[in-house]
Formats: C-alpha cells, structure tokens, sequence
C-alpha cells in the first residue's frame, strides 16, 4: 500500500481527505503540522504529500519545507478557496499539483497518479509536430501519396512512349510513282508528283490522301509553305506565289526564277532555292523579281530537297543518301550530316524532304519505276 | 528538444464573452511556434485562451489558440496550442534559446 502524507490544519479537513484518500486504496497519515509530517514521512515509505492550503497553513511555504526535505516527493495542495493565481503560484514553488474544490476522489486519483508521473516540460525552440491529426489529414496526406506516385507512373510511362515513339521509323507505301518533292503545311505533309502533276494532302497519322490538287498548265517539282502563302516551282524553272485555298490560286509568277530547281525553302526573310545542276544554293530577297541576293556552292552530289528547320537549312542529297546541314550565314559549308540508313537497300532514291517540326519526312521514288512510291517518317534522335 | 527538470505552470485566461473562470495547468512541451498544456479545464478546438506562465525568469502573456484537444488517460484535458502574438512568439523563441543555452 502507498502511503500519503496529509497535512491539514484542521480536523475537519484531515477527516474528509483521509476519508477520500482512504477510498482510493491509499495509506493515509495525517498530521496538523509541519513536524508530524515530516516525521511520519521518515517513519512510513511515503509517496506524496497532500496539503491544504488555508489559514495559518501557507501551502506555498509548507511546500517549500516539505521540498527541501523531500525533495523527490510530489507535493499536491488542495485549495479551500478556487483562486487560479493561487494555484500557479503553488505550483511555481513545486507543488506537483493543486486542487480545487470541491474535492472529489476522481480530482485526489488524478492529482496523485499526475504527480506521480510527470517529469518535466520539453523545451525546443524549433516547432513541434502536431499533438493529433485530424482523420481528413491522414486522408489527404494518403490522397496525395497515392496521386503523386500515379503521377510520377503516368509520367514515366508517357515518356516511355513517347521515346518509343521518337525511336520509331514509319513507313507507307503511297498511291504514286513519280515523287518530285515534300512540303509540310503545319497540319499535313504535301506530296508533289510531277508524273501527274499533282500536290497530294497526306495524313500525318497514316498518309490517307486527304486533298488532291491538279495542274494542268505546268509540271511541279517542289513547294514550300509560309504562314500566308504556297510556294511552288515548276520544271521550267518559274516560281508561283499562290493562295493558301482550295484552288491555290496563283497571286505572283516569277518565270525562270529557279532552273532545275531540287527544292526551296522559306527561312522567315528569304527564299532559298536549290539548283540541281549547277549545285547551287541561291538566297532571294522576296520583292517584285525575287532578286537574287547571293549564290553559294552546294557541295553534295545529286540534289534532291531543300527545307528550313527554323534555324538552320538541310538538303538531300540523294546519290550519298544524307542530309547536309548548312548555316544561313555560310550555306556553302556544310555544318553537319546525318545518314538516311532507311534508303541503304537501294531500292529506293529519296526524291523530297519535309520537316515537321519534330522529324524529317523524306519520299523515295522506286529505282525499278513501277513500284509505288514510299514515304519515310524518320526517327527524332537521327536528327 | 531538451526536457527540464519541472513542469512549468501556467494561468489560464479565457475571453470576457465565454464567462468562464480563470484555470490553470501544466506545460507538457514549450516551443517557439505553440505549447502542449495539460489541465483540467475543458478546452475545445479553435478556442481562444490567454496563456500566463514565467520561463527562465521571463514573464510570458501569449494569446493562443486551440488545435486539438483530447481527454488523457487520467481525464484531464490534454490540448495543442499555436501561439497567435507574433511579437510575444519571437520573444519566447528568445527565451527559449537562453534557458536551452544554459543547459
């Protein structure tokens, strides 16, 4: 049994709190003054002390004493008189712990077993993490978990497919023999077959025809398209600025502007043409008779397209199947060249190129003449 | 975080429009940014109590509000304060970082 040590000034008092303390399976010995206390506490194993505070009976100075006495014993006071100042002062000079009246045995227990358990406050200067979280922040906290590693799944899982993708080279037998050369209209891939004289609207997704364009009056060999206008050059060498509409209603002709021309491209400021037979590339200033501004030597062996990536130009050359790569300032240098492996076989002679954006298309007319001829998305990376 | 070598008593005060005497309690844990109190006051969650209690010597007045609040095991109410006076909080950081400097 635990004995507590009571001590109360008056009778009554003594009799009421030994009486509760008694009830709650403790030992009680009570005393009237400071010196019994202290001396039944030497005699029995006493745990705690309980003191009430009233008149003549200073419980701040009572628990003082009885703290330099015993100072591993809790000391509980019970106030006679609710005063909250009074309590934090008690328990300023050590006091484990104060009651207020009326004393109950569940206020004693708790006063007590409290006492007897506390250590001591935990000081941090960082904050603390939170005492208890409410069910809806373990249910965000979860939510979020859940959606950032789908996330992060779905994105690696989209980044996967889509460098399987870039990795992919695409091929499509088209309706066509005669390829003369590739333009990209910033929706589709256009084809311009000289055999019919015809621009041919491919499918990006599966080269289906989706607008064919017959002209009767001349024979194309290569486009280009800018933001308002279709360019195009006939096998004479004339260079038509058309109308972006369903009749590509022709709007500027410039006769003999471009002879055997490979392909043409339209940097933004400049036209640039591409001459088969002389290798030649020539830059025009687009004003009344597309003034040639400068002539530079193309160094491939058989000229086949021409496009503008945005930054720089890029020619095929068909003999050595590549592509060269030339800076605006120095076309006559060849910056860089990629290899067109899908044309290794040799059935096949690439006759057109175009640029997307992402990748190159390039067309390749059959080297026998009568089969159809392919177009050839080619992978991102080779870029 | 270190612990002392007592429980820090502290005086509750709560808003002239609740009515409701002045209690007091233990401050289980003191940080710069709130406190976890132990009394037997009922306090209840986005309350507002008015928090007096003295740490290495410094007298502290700091408004704070309630977070949580639960009942212990010994049914005294066992409650997470966030302290609400910026000016009062940086002066307890301070105090706080003496008294853990003295350790």
């Amino acid at each position: 049994m635990s004995f507590i040590g009571l001590l109360a000034k008056e009778n009554e008092d003594r009799e009421l709190l030994g009486g509760l303390l008694g009830e709650l399976g403790y030992g009680v010995e009570g005393a009237g003054r400071l010196e019994e206390a202290l001396e039944f506490a030497r005699e029995r194993k006493t745990r705690a002390f309980l003191l009430v505070d009233g008149v003549g009976a200073d419980a701040e100075t009572l628990t003082r004493e009885l703290l330099r006495a015993f100072p591993l014993l809790p000391v509980v006071v019970a106030l006679k008189v609710r005063d909250a100042s009074r309590a934090v002062a008690l328990m300023r000079v050590g006091a484990a712990e104060v009651i207020a009246p009326p004393w109950t045995p569940e206020d004693l227990k708790l006063s007590v077993s409290k006492g007897l358990r506390f250590q001591g406050t935990a000081l941090s200067v960082a904050k603390a993490a939170p005492l208890s979280r409410s069910p809806l922040w373990y249910a965000l906290a979860v939510g979020l978990f859940l959606a950032a590693g789908l996330g992060a799944a779905s994105l690696k899982r989209a980044e996967q497919n889509r460098l399987a993708a870039a990795a992919r080279v695409d091929r499509w037998d088209l309706p066509v023999r005669h390829p003369a050369g590739l333009a990209y209209d910033g929706k589709s891939v256009w084809l311009v077959e000289w055999f019919t004289q015809s621009f041919y609207a491919l499918s990006m997704d599966d080269t289906t025809v989706q607008v064919v364009r017959h002209l009767t009056a001349e024979t194309p060999v290569a486009a280009a398209f800018t933001g308002e206008a279709m360019w195009t050059v006939s096998a004479d060498g004339a260079i038509i600025r058309r109308m972006r509409d369903d009749k590509m209603t022709p709007l500027t002709r410039y006769p003999r502007a471009a002879p055997n021309s490979a392909g043409l491209a339209f940097d933004g400021l400049y036209l640039w043409t591409l001459d088969a037979r002389a290798k030649v590339i020539r830059k025009h200033l687009v004003d009344r008779e597309l003034s040639v501004l400068a002539v530079y030597k193309w160094r491939g062996t058989k000229a086949a397209g021409l496009v503008y990536d945005g930054k720089t130009l890029w020619s095929l050359d068909a003999a050595d199947r590549r592509l060269l790569r030339h800076a605006l300032e120095r076309p006559d240098e060849p910056v860089d060249s990629m290899g067109l492996p899908e044309y290794a076989q040799g059935n096949y002679i690439p006759a057109g190129l175009a640029w997307d954006g992402k990748r190159f298309w390039t067309v390749g007319e059959a080297v026998d003449g009568k089969s159809p001829a392919r177009l050839v998305r080619h992978q991102e990376e080779t870029r | 975080m270190m612990r002392a070598s007592f429980l820090v008593p502290a005086l509750l005060r709560f808003p002239g429009a609740s009515a409701r005497q002045d209690a007091w309690g233990r401050l289980l844990k003191i940080t710069a940014g709130g406190a976890e109190l132990s009394t037997g006051a009922r306090l209840t969650r986005g309350e507002t109590v008015l928090l007096r209690f003295e740490l290495g010597g410094e007298r502290l007045t700091i408004p704070a509000s309630v977070r949580h609040s639960r009942p212990d095991d010994d049914g005294q109410c066992l409650a997470e304060l966030r302290w609400n006076d910026l000016v009062e909080r940086r002066r307890l950081a301070r105090v706080l970082l003496d008294v853990l400097s003295r350790v």
